[in-house]
């Protein structure tokens, strides 16, 4: 394409903004209040998913051990554990070390211990965690049927409560972006067509003096990506004041809830709302173009 | 060199336009489409810039045939071609020249070009001390030289007109027509809508004659031609 070619486009592109003023107006503010509420959506969406995976990953699985096992018995259950595919660490924990943990969690009240006396009631065990930790439930089950396995733990109904919830949140997520990007097209697509309709005396012209397709389209399209680009920097100037604001507020109320740092987190972010309205604007146009300009 | 062979159009409405429509015009001839409304002409003329395709027969405009052509060619096929309208269709926003210009602009022509072409142009059409007004500011017979002008600019091979002096008074209309005279001296095949017999017999060039779809008569001087 040549560089006056390209200059015309834009020129022409600018001049039907300018000349539709008020649609560009509103349009560009749909397609900022949509991705606005995109990206406040997709940074919710990405703490929730660090928070749950973080979560998942805390997810271990403990296999105790029957007491009175010879230590080659002992080293024959890791062997078979192992084996077990996706794992991700293997630790085992011998009964002393289990009674210093569980001391150390009860505190001030260690003394409850002692009451024991030399009897250490704990059971040797080995501490799984996995790559993917939804793989605990079928390995637990697993485990109980090796050689000296006396029972498996790894806090059944929390892990599974959590799966479905982060389930929920990202195939609600990906429905409401869905549906916000679809209400996006619908309003780019309408403004063009008000271009188109405006100015459907030059197209007819262009078709007689045989400009071709391409050339026609062009401004129109430019003109669809820029009523995106723009709504998306807004979007993204309004969003990026938004999680500042946020991770300022909870960082001081809410310490113990930890959000994803912005940078370089929101550069991620950025890059998707810009890209994604230059996308829409780009498809809200041609959707237009197809239905209204039959060349 | 423009054919129709065994052109037929019928409409969806299930209206006949052109049944079986045979014809030939040379290149550099000046030819006059008649008939009452309905009789085709308008088809005709639709036919030839590719906005209708016959439902049988093979329309051929030089070295295009228009009824098989792929749509990635059409600007090509109406760059041949320069179009006038009975209601001028020009931009009110723009002036004279830009809107001859517009017509070379978005066919990607140079701007130096662009000046010369335009500017001769003008002059052919006697419009140069105009070049700066906007089309309202323009009289009807002054508007439609600016569109012949927009539609010849491009050096076409062919000029067709759809009832060109259909707004015009008689005496802006001759004008007119002496205008496509002197464009077809250049060489240029001109083909003109009209039902207007006044003008068929002033010119006294090939007049076809069309009436409910076929060609009635095909004469080569106008002035014979007695109104039907």
């Amino acid at each position: 394409m040549k560089p006056r070619t390209l200059k015309y486009f834009f020129k022409e592109a600018l001049k039907s903004m300018k000349r539709n003023g008020l649609m560009t107006l509103a349009s560009i503010s749909t397609v900022a209040l949509s991705l606005f509420m995109l990206g406040v959506f997709l940074c919710g969406v990405i703490n929730l998913n660090n928070m749950a995976s973080s979560l998942e990953n805390q997810v271990q699985l403990s296999i105790y051990l029957k007491d009175g096992l010879t230590t080659d018995q002992i080293m024959a259950v890791g062997k078979q554990i192992k084996a077990i595919p996706n794992l991700k660490k293997l630790e085992f924990v011998n009964k002393e070390q289990a009674m210093k943990e569980f001391k150390a969690r009860l505190g001030d009240q260690q003394q409850l211990v002692n009451a024991l006396g030399d009897v250490n009631p704990l059971p040797n065990s080995y501490v799984l965690t996995f790559d993917n930790p939804s793989d605990v439930k079928a390995t637990a089950k697993l485990a109980t049927t090796f050689q000296g396995v006396e029972s498996t733990h790894y806090g059944q109904d929390i892990v599974e409560e959590l799966f479905r919830i982060t389930q929920v949140i990202r195939i609600g997520g990906i429905v409401l972006i869905a549906f916000l990007a679809a209400a996006t097209l619908f309003i780019i697509s309408n403004t063009i067509r008000l271009t188109v309709f405006a100015r459907r005396k030059e197209i007819a012209i262009m078709k007689y003096v045989g400009a071709t397709n391409g050339f026609i389209r062009w401004p129109f399209l430019i003109e669809g990506m820029l009523l995106g680009l723009v709504g998306a920097i807004i979007a993204v100037l309004c969003v990026g004041e938004f999680y500042h604001f946020i991770t300022m507020e909870v960082s001081e109320s809410l310490a113990f809830f930890p959000l994803v740092p912005m940078f370089p987190f929101f550069y991620d972010v950025a890059i998707y709302i810009l890209v994604g309205g230059i996308i829409v604007g780009a498809i809200g146009s041609t959707i237009s173009l197809k239905q209204y300009m039959k060349v | 060199m423009i054919e129709f062979k065994n052109v037929s159009k019928v409409y969806d409405n299930g209206s006949v336009a052109l049944d079986d429509v045979c014809l030939t015009i040379n290149d550099g001839e000046f030819v006059l489409i008649c008939g009452h409304s309905g009789a085709g002409k308008s088809t005709l003329f639709k036919l030839l810039t590719h906005e209708v395709v016959p439902d049988t027969g093979t329309v051929i405009v030089d070295d295009f045939d228009v009824t098989r052509m792929k749509r990635s060619k059409i600007p090509k096929l109406r760059r041949k071609l320069g179009v006038v309208f009975q209601d001028f269709r020009l931009l009110p926003n723009k002036t004279v020249s830009e809107n001859i210009a517009f017509a070379l602009e978005v066919i990607e022509e140079k701007p130096k070009v662009i000046k010369e072409k335009v500017s001769h142009v003008l002059e052919l059409v006697g419009l140069t001390d105009k070049a700066n007004d906007l089309p309202e500011d323009l009289s009807g017979g002054e508007q439609q030289r600016v569109a012949i002008a927009r539609a010849i600019v491009n050096r076409p091979s062919v000029l067709i007109a759809d009832e060109p002096t259909g707004n015009l008074d008689p005496d802006t209309s001759k004008g007119i027509v002496d205008l496509f005279k002197h464009i077809n001296n250049f060489g240029t095949t001109v083909i003109m809508v009209t039902h207007n017999m006044d003008l068929v017999s002033y010119l006294n060039k090939r007049v076809i004659r069309l009436k409910d779809g076929r060609v009635q008569s095909d004469n080569m001087r106008g002035a014979e031609i007695n109104e039907a």
